[in-house]
């Protein structure tokens, strides 16, 4: 096939994905016109850079058939342990170790239950989501952590040449994975973790070593997107992140990643991720209420994976 | 080897199943479990305190008894809290709005198992795997809910309806009563009926049961739709003990329940495990969380807890087939 | 090419519980040479390959390379000698490119750290197809590829790890005309480059035509090793199929045939067959015979209602059936399956629960369950099959192969199944279990019902069957009455000619 073949057959994949971003748009376009202003939709991408930043390490996880439950309570809890650091400590630079910390440790956690003790990853991460999300309730005791640095707080809602700098984070994020899913060799093995392990065993390379590194890939972005978390809410509280784990599943499964066989395409997340906060910035405007807003969330992302079972996933 | 040689008396021995066993073991560690909080708190063992065990627990069994039938044919069902928020909002309005609580109740149970039947098609007919699917219906449910209700509370019940939660029948909860009952018939069900038969079949090799000529779609639209509408009642049993109905009603009840059906020996993978079981699993949890109580640690722990016990509960799970196989 | 061999192997044994799978078979190969290896199911021929590639441990013998005796103990020693087996489920990872896949765990690095060299790993990969004859663009993803360029990948993969011996098992069996010359002018060229390849094949035209010598197997001993020249196809069939009649089953007279009970017309399906015709009458049994793949299970299963048939009808007792699985066990026909232990038996479950699945409705007609009942009509089954087991309770995992062979035939005597459709029965069982389940078999023939039997041992079919069907590449080849039942008119029919 030629290249040209190969480019135009990985377009024909847009349309799904673009023509619902582009309806969407153009719905909310009409019921609202202050949808369509340009400060509208910086303000869309501006809160949909810490969805990415959950969804492109999900991506990854779900290419090798796992899944990662977890991810939205390990924002929170990460994002409390930087807060409490940063303001003990004095340090915002502490304060995302700590973060980080706390997402490689569950991430690790997920990663060794699912790779060396063989429980299937929804449980698994079924019950760290359990975990961590106990231990936000406890440390915290249900209150707010406030009086972060004003450093942290620049972090959002800064900007470098007009460009905030969550927008630039998000997309430093995406540069990066996308160098680690299409240029290294942890990218290359990862697709061969969903579409075919006994290739990966036959060239000699460890799967459990493999799976252990996805998962903790998950924890150390959720400890990064804690700091823009952080920063946007200009505090910590222990229910924050609840529920982003189902955004990002469900911006995967709109962008067009199957849940099988090593099938990924991280361009597509993107796009469902902007979808979704389409969505929500829209339902938002017009004053449905959050929880309805995840209602049709949900909707969505059952008619794209039945819109996937049609066209038979090959 | 022929089976003439062996006596009749070796036969029975053969007899006693390794499941009355596992049974048994789980029995010994509610005792223990009891004798232990005993010692460490002297409220553990007084009326007040061992009839809320039982409530509590009688209500953990009710959710837990329908997801066991699913957790057999080796799905799952994670929808079943946010199930409960939706037909108990449901199930008030009508009891408020016609004054009768048994055709409150009967939405309550219908809503349930209509939310059953729709996860039920979901994974026979879209063929979604069952905990992508009743995730997702988890979320949507809530959804619903809250703007079903708006944020706002329903209160006031009628008096006799709410003897079924907080109603005492010769000293002993209502609820206990009802557990009893759902016992008898998850029992009956799943070991006296050929579906209970075929539901372990297709838990056990669903392609085998297949070619045995079990309707298999049939059977796990049927698991779905009764543990919906167990779901459904349990939230009759909420309102009835709380008094009120919001949005967020049965949330706390989700990950307690798997953790039952679990921990009373059911095999995420299918095939094996008791409605007994479930029971069993339901009192220990229960104790487990009460303990927790008593001993004055922070109430937050305990999601913590659950999750660790269910983790633990695969953990072995994944080790007895190791062995077995 | 060079007088010595580049592998030799002398006196291998192999021995598996039960079955002696070879007896001192001796095997060279030289560079440049297609060596074919030929035999029946069961012969031999995929031991023979596994140790080859190192994956199973001769008992006996001694390996050879370019003359010097050396140790085979792994697949690493494998490797060390160039042998490289291209197995018929591909090692590929469906989204990565051609490239990523022949260099998967081998890739480049570049410049800068940690990144891979994507460009050297597309000319590297390019080179190795080009060696082959593979015009293709590398950066094409495997999953869009057919099944004859996936083998091709694979062949490449091996070269390029430096494969100097090529197995090769049915590499065509998939493939179409076209792709079969394509993947014969790659031969070719790999004969040129003093590649050896081992190639193993049921079609006796590819066997003359590509063979620079060809070796037969039979009852995991080496019969003959031939030039091409020096034999006839009518020959080769011979010395793959000659054996001593087994005298422990002996074919009792059967009354003649009743009435037509199974009537299949014109049926196809997507699954792989088409336009299969065939009739099986009461107290008959009909053997569907053919080669792995050419569609006998496929039938089965649409008649049987397991698979959705695209055209044709099925009639049993002249009604319509093959709907579905539940349908068919209600009108009273069952399926023994080809994998006992994936589609026959639920493994966890006891004996008595597994004997008593299909028969449920019609043993408990007011659907309640009654565990005595059960237990009384599982041990009736037990003793009437002779099923070795102290107790229906047992799990049935616990089961040797032939006695849960038992379990999953003794299923349908509770549902009372009036036709039965067996697909491998004797498969994975050992003699002395052989000969019981053929007489069961005769038992239900002899209480008036009909039997479509598929098996891949011929011998089998000859002895037990009234007359038989052979399928090949999807269709009926041909129908063969009692006096045309032998062993080499079926393998000849089910052979490519």
């Amino acid at each position: 096939m030629t290249p040209q073949a190969l480019t135009r057959a990985r377009l024909t994949r847009v349309p799904g994905v673009a023509v619902a971003l582009i309806l969407l748009c153009v719905v909310f376009a009409a019921a609202n016109p202050g949808f369509a202003s340009p400060a509208n939709i910086a303000n869309i991408l501006t809160q949909s850079t810490i969805l990415l930043m959950l969804a492109l390490p999900m991506t990854l996880i779900i290419m090798t058939e796992g899944l990662d439950l977890s991810i939205g309570a390990v924002l929170t809890l990460a994002s409390i342990a930087l807060a409490m650091t940063a303001i003990s400590t004095g340090s915002p630079a502490l304060g995302l170790l700590a973060a980080l910390g706390v997402g490689a440790c569950f991430g690790l956690a997920n990663g060794v239950l699912v790779a060396v003790f063989d429980i299937p990853p929804f449980i698994t991460t079924l019950g760290t989501l359990g975990i961590a999300q106990g231990l936000s309730l406890v440390v915290t005791d249900g209150q707010s952590v406030v009086g972060i640095p004003r450093s942290i707080e620049l972090i959002y809602s800064g900007s470098l040449a007009g460009i905030p700098y969550a927008i630039l984070f998000a997309a430093l994020a995406y540069l990066v994975t996308h160098v680690l899913l299409y240029r290294t060799r942890f990218g290359t093995y990862v697709f061969a973790l969903g579409g075919n392990r006994e290739a990966l065993k036959v060239a000699g390379i460890s799967v459990r070593g493999m799976l252990i590194r996805v998962y903790m890939f998950g924890g150390l972005m959720a400890g990064f997107a804690a700091l823009l978390l952080t920063a946007r809410l200009n505090s910590a509280h222990p229910t924050a992140g609840i529920g982003m784990e189902f955004d990002s599943i469900a911006a995967i499964a709109v962008g067009g990643t199957s849940f099988e066989r090593g099938n990924g395409w991280l361009f597509g997340t993107l796009l469902g991720v902007v979808t979704i906060g389409v969505l929500r910035n829209g339902l938002n405007l017009m004053a449905v209420p959050s929880s309805t807003q995840v209602a049709c969330i949900g909707a969505l992302v059952i008619l794209a994976l039945f819109i996937d079972g049609l066209r038979g996933e090959a | 080897m022929s089976t003439t040689a062996i006596p009749r008396s070796a036969r029975n021995r053969f007899a006693m199943s390794g499941d009355v066993m596992q049974m048994l073991y789980r029995v010994l560690a509610l005792l223990l479990l009891g004798a232990v909080l005993t010692a460490l708190s002297d409220v553990f063992f007084t009326t007040g305190n061992i009839l809320n065990v039982l409530r509590q627990a009688a209500l953990l069994f009710l959710m837990a008894s329908g997801l066991t039938l699913v957790i057999l044919t080796a799905g799952l069902d994670l929808s079943i809290g946010a199930n409960v928020a939706l037909s108990g909002c449901f199930a008030a309005s009508v009891i408020k709005l016609t004054g009768s609580p048994w055709l409150g109740a009967g939405v309550g149970i219908g809503c349930g198992a209509a939310i059953g039947m729709a996860n039920g098609v979901l994974v026979t007919a879209l063929r979604i795997p069952s905990f992508v699917a009743t995730y997702g219906m988890m979320w949507i449910l809530t959804g619903v809910t809250y703007y079903y209700m708006g944020g706002e509370t329903i209160h006031g019940f009628p008096p006799g309806f709410r003897q079924l939660g907080s109603g005492h029948l010769f000293g002993i909860p209502v609820p206990v009563y009802v557990m009893f009952v759902f016992l008898a018939i998850g029992v009956f069900f799943a070991q006296r009926t050929i579906w209970g038969q075929q539901i372990y079949a297709i838990g056990a090799n669903p392609v085998a049961a297949r070619l045995s000529g079990v309707p298999v779609e049939r059977r796990l639209i049927l698991v779905y739709v009764v543990s919906g509408a167990m779901a459904g009642l349990a939230s009759l049993i909420v309102l009835a003990r709380i008094n009120s109905a919001q949005g967020d009603i049965g949330e706390e009840l989700t990950l307690p329940a798997i953790a039952a059906v679990l921990v009373g020996g059911t095999s995420l993978f299918g095939g094996s495990g008791t409605v007994g079981g479930t029971l069993i699993g339901a009192l220990l949890l229960t104790l487990v969380l009460n303990g927790m109580n008593l001993l004055q640690i922070n109430s937050s722990w305990q999601p913590l807890a659950t999750g660790i016990i269910i983790l633990l509960a695969v953990w072995i799970d994944t080790r007895t087939r190791r062995i077995g196989e | 090419m060079s007088s010595v061999p580049v592998l030799e192997l002398r006196g291998i044994s192999k021995e598996f519980p039960g079955v002696k799978a070879l007896d001192e078979v001796s095997f060279a190969i030289d560079a440049g040479e297609v060596h074919m290896l030929v035999g029946e199911n069961g012969a031999g021929k995929s031991t023979l390959m596994k140790i080859l590639c190192g994956a199973y441990r001769a008992d006996r013998g001694s390996f050879f390379h370019k003359g010097q005796e050396v140790a085979m103990h792994g697949p690493a020693d494998a490797r060390k000698f160039g042998v490289a087996v291209i197995f018929q489920e591909f090692t590929l990872v469906p989204y990565l490119d051609i490239a990523q896949n022949i260099f998967l765990g081998r890739e480049f690095s570049s410049a800068l750290p940690g990144l891979i060299d994507r460009s050297r790993i597309h000319a590297e990969a390019k080179r190795v197809l080009d060696s082959i004859g593979f015009d293709i663009d590398p950066r094409t993803p495997v999953h869009k590829l057919g099944v004859a360029q996936q083998q091709m990948v694979e062949i490449a993969k091996a070269l390029s790890q430096n494969a100097r011996i090529l197995v090769m098992d049915e590499p065509t069996a998939a493939l179409s005309d076209r792709e079969t010359e394509l993947l014969f002018a790659m031969i070719e060229r790999l004969k040129r480059d003093g590649v050896g390849i081992i190639y193993i094949s049921h079609r006796l035209s590819e066997v003359f035509a590509l063979g620079d010598r060809i070796t037969v197997l039979r009852d995991g001993r080496r019969i003959a090793s031939l030039l091409p020249g020096e034999t006839t196809p009518d020959k080769l069939v011979t010395l793959m199929v000659g054996r001593e009649v087994d005298a422990t089953y002996t074919r009792p007279d059967r009354p003649l045939p009743g009435k037509v009970v199974l009537e299949v017309k014109n049926l196809s399906a997507t699954t792989g067959f088409s336009d299969v015709s065939l009739t099986v009458r009461a107290g008959e049994i009909v053997g569907l015979c053919g080669l792995v793949g050419s569609g006998r299970t496929e039938v089965a299963r649409a008649i049987f209602g397991a698979d959705r048939a695209s055209a044709g009808e099925i009639r049993l007792n002249g009604e319509p059936i093959g709907s579905s699985p539940e349908d068919s066990v209600r009108r009273a026909v069952a399926l023994i399956p080809e994998s006992r232990k994936a589609q026959g038996l639920a493994l966890a479950r006891s004996v008595g629960d597994n004997i008593v699945l299909a028969g449920l409705r019609k043993l408990f007609p007011s659907r309640i369950y009654i565990p005595r009942r059960a237990t009384k009509a599982a041990r009736s089954v037990i003793d009437k099959l002779r099923i070795a087991t102290p107790s229906p309770r047992r799990p049935v995992s616990a089961l040797s192969g032939g006695n849960q062979q038992k379990v999953v035939i003794g299923k349908w005597l509770n549902a009372n199944a009036q036709f039965y459709i067996f697909d491998e029965p004797t498969r994975g069982i050992d003699v002395g279990a052989k000969a019981e389940i053929f007489r069961l078999i005769d038992n239900l023939v002899h209480n008036g019902a009909g039997v479509l039997m598929i098996s891949s041992e011929q011998i089998e079919i000859v002895h037990i069957c009234d007359r038989a069907y052979v399928m090949r590449a999807g269709r009926i080849a041909g129908e063969l009455s009692r006096d045309e039942l032998t062993e080499a008119n079926i393998v000849r029919l089910g052979m490519h000619q």
